[in-house]
């Protein structure tokens, strides 16, 4: 019978073929958006592993660039048991780099072919305080550095002076003259600041490849902040009590702040990428519901040219149940070969999507994503197969093949 | 033998009634070749249907070998359908992407087609000619050739019952002395109750049976019609 069921779909090459783009397409859309889902997860997951501190910022702001803070604050964190190391530290969207805006540089971008770049790519400012990042273990940009970067890190040379560490992926983005990645040793004008490069870093995040660090008064020359400010403050807890410990404490004995952990950050974006997974479903659920109904259209063109065919086979003592099967199995074979292809689809749209992406966002299908892609398809197309085959299937034959007849 | 004992079908057309049949009854005995002859419309394709529990009678009972048609379910309907008749219809009603042997088998293929299944289907083929046609689809083949694959498809079941719906109907006169001659053949060789719904009176033979039928009565049983004088009798 599975033969049979089998080509019965041969038979009719172009419906079975628009049938297949119709289901697969949405399985390759299921893929697709899990894939992006997933990536976006692991990268922000990897960038947040590089963070091993805590982040001390306004209450209720989003993240450092948002944040302001009494320079005050910092003596009281440092005073709260458990603290290690306090570093503050100004956080900023970068004005016009090299004279050229946001805008400017998307448009720039376009007209060169190179395309307009994303908001990944807009840079921030960091700027950070030597004397008291010197005493951190964990911090990220000197890590990576000394890790895969080249050149030195701010030391205490740089103290109110224009220099800056740079990533890789600045670098490439404001070439110099002759078109080329700038290097340490180059200047780079950021707002009205001529700035030297003393350092280039890579971390692999495109979370973390936008920042530019400098001393935290450049910074605050360039972004225009009050000396009595900061951004966020970034602290390191000894080993006991730790850091949700240290957080507690630090929200306890400065009302108004907001201590996060990597952890409670990372938690936090798990939440959001939940809500955003089961929006993400709801779309994929509509878009199984089109294919569903292009299921049971097909099917339902199929079974009604063939009354003859289900005549005869009751005739010849098929039962309902057999009749039913096999119109159950042709639209399974159906959601099979729609899931196949939708697999294959979403699997090399993945491996062409890595060649354009990067910056640590990573697509992928896992098998598990394969497997729930199969499954789909294989459900939507048995889910599709019912109705007509029910149709079928409770056709009594002499009226069935009286029907087909005519 | 094969008991018709006033057996009535009525359809509904909107508010009205019709009676394909009106109380027919009529005894056809094992191994007979039986004719069913009458005008459109008589009622002749409702009762082979009948006789095949392709369809229930609304009144009346049909006994096949002591087996009551009208008594058994759902389930033993598709197993008498399966094991004990085959059917023959005027459009061959093959499966057209099955090849010839493929379409023999069909009645076996929910439970899975054995090697002697097999083995069956093609000698029947063979027998009705088609040796060299087993992997031939419906496309490939004449329609004397898909006849003849139904006709091995009515028999591969070895069953007690063959019903035949005009099987001649769509072919040439000398493609249906040939199906005749095949039909014959077999119905001897393998004792077969046979029993035909036909227009065309050059097949019936002074030994068969012959069922006329008319305004879903046996003539013996209908109004006095013109022209209509035969009734139910052996053709001699």
């Amino acid at each position: 019978m599975g033969v049979f069921a089998w080509r019965n779909l041969l038979t009719r090459p172009m419906r079975t073929l628009l049938a297949l783009i119709g289901l697969s397409i949405p399985i390759l859309g299921v893929l697709g958006l899990f894939s992006l889902s997933d990536g976006l997860r692991n990268m922000v997951g990897d960038t947040l592993s590089q963070i091993e501190g805590v982040i001390v910022l306004r209450e209720n702001t989003p993240s450092p660039v948002a944040s302001t803070l009494s320079i005050g604050v910092v003596d009281k964190i440092r005073a709260v048991p458990g603290v290690r190391a306090v570093a503050p530290e100004v956080w900023g969207i970068a004005p016009n780099i090299e004279g050229q805006g946001m805008l400017m540089r998307a448009a720039g971008n376009l007209m060169s072919k190179k395309g307009a770049g994303s908001i990944w790519d807009q840079p921030v400012i960091s700027g950070q305080d030597y004397p008291t990042h010197k005493d951190l273990k964990s911090a990220v940009f000197p890590r990576a550095l000394k890790e895969r970067g080249e050149g030195r890190f701010l030391d205490e040379r740089d103290v109110g002076k224009s220099s800056i560490v740079i990533s890789r992926k600045i670098a490439r983005n404001f070439p110099n003259d002759k078109g080329e990645p700038r290097k340490v040793g180059d200047r780079l004008l950021v707002g009205e600041e001529d700035c030297e490069i003393v350092g280039i870093y890579e971390t692999g995040s495109m979370l973390l490849d936008v920042v530019v660090v400098m001393d935290i008064q450049t910074a605050r020359r360039i972004l225009k902040m009050p000396v009595e400010t900061v951004s966020s403050i970034y602290v390191e807890a000894q080993t006991p009590p730790g850091y949700q410990a240290v957080c507690a404490a630090i929200e306890a004995a400065e009302p108004g702040v907001s201590a996060r952990s990597m952890n409670e950050v990372q938690a936090n974006f798990g939440m959001l990428m939940g809500q955003v997974d089961k929006v993400l479903m709801m779309i994929v659920s509509l878009a199984l519901l089109v294919g569903v109904v292009g299921i049971v259209n097909t099917m339902l063109m199929s079974t009604t040219e063939r009354f003859v065919e289900f005549g005869v086979l009751r005739t010849n003592g098929w039962s309902q149940a057999n009749v039913l099967g096999l119109v159950t199995l042709e639209s399974a074979y159906l959601g099979l070969l729609a899931g196949v292809s939708g697999c294959v689809l979403a699997w090399l749209g993945t491996l062409v999507a890595n060649q354009f992406v990067g910056g640590g966002l990573r697509l992928g299908v896992s098998p598990f994503s394969l497997l729930l892609g199969l499954g789909l398809s294989v459900a939507t197309g048995v889910l599709g197969g019912l109705y007509p085959a029910w149709r079928a299937a409770r056709m009594v034959p002499m009226e069935a093949i009286r029907l087909g007849s005519h | 033998m094969i008991d018709v004992v006033d057996v009535w079908k009525s359809y509904k057309s909107g508010t009205r009634t019709l009676d394909a049949l009106r109380g027919v009854s009529c005894t056809i005995e094992k191994g007979r070749f039986a004719f069913i002859v009458g005008p459109s419309g008589s009622g002749k394709s409702t009762l082979l249907y009948l006789l095949g529990a392709v369809d229930r009678p609304s009144r009346g009972r049909i006994l096949v070998e002591g087996r009551d048609l009208t008594a058994m379910s759902e389930a033993e309907q598709n197993d008498y359908r399966r094991d004990t008749v085959g059917f023959i219809f005027q459009s061959f009603n093959l499966i057209s992407n099955l090849s010839a042997v493929e379409n023999v088998l069909i009645p076996f293929m929910p439970r899975g087609v054995t090697a002697e299944q097999r083995a069956r289907a093609v000698d029947l083929l063979k027998r009705v000619g088609l040796g060299d046609r087993l992997d031939h689809h419906p496309y490939q083949l004449s329609g004397g050739e898909q006849q003849r694959v139904a006709i091995a498809r009515a028999l591969v079941k070895q069953p007690l019952v063959v019903l035949a719906d005009e099987p001649t109907g769509e072919l040439d006169s000398k493609t249906g002395d040939e199906i005749y001659r095949i039909l014959r053949s077999l119905q001897e060789s393998l004792e077969t109750t046979l029993v035909v719904v036909t227009h065309d009176r050059r097949f019936i033979t002074p030994q068969d049976l012959v069922l006329e039928i008319q305004d879903g009565l046996l003539a013996d049983d209908a109004e006095p019609a013109a022209g209509f004088a035969t009734g139910l009798h052996a053709a001699d």
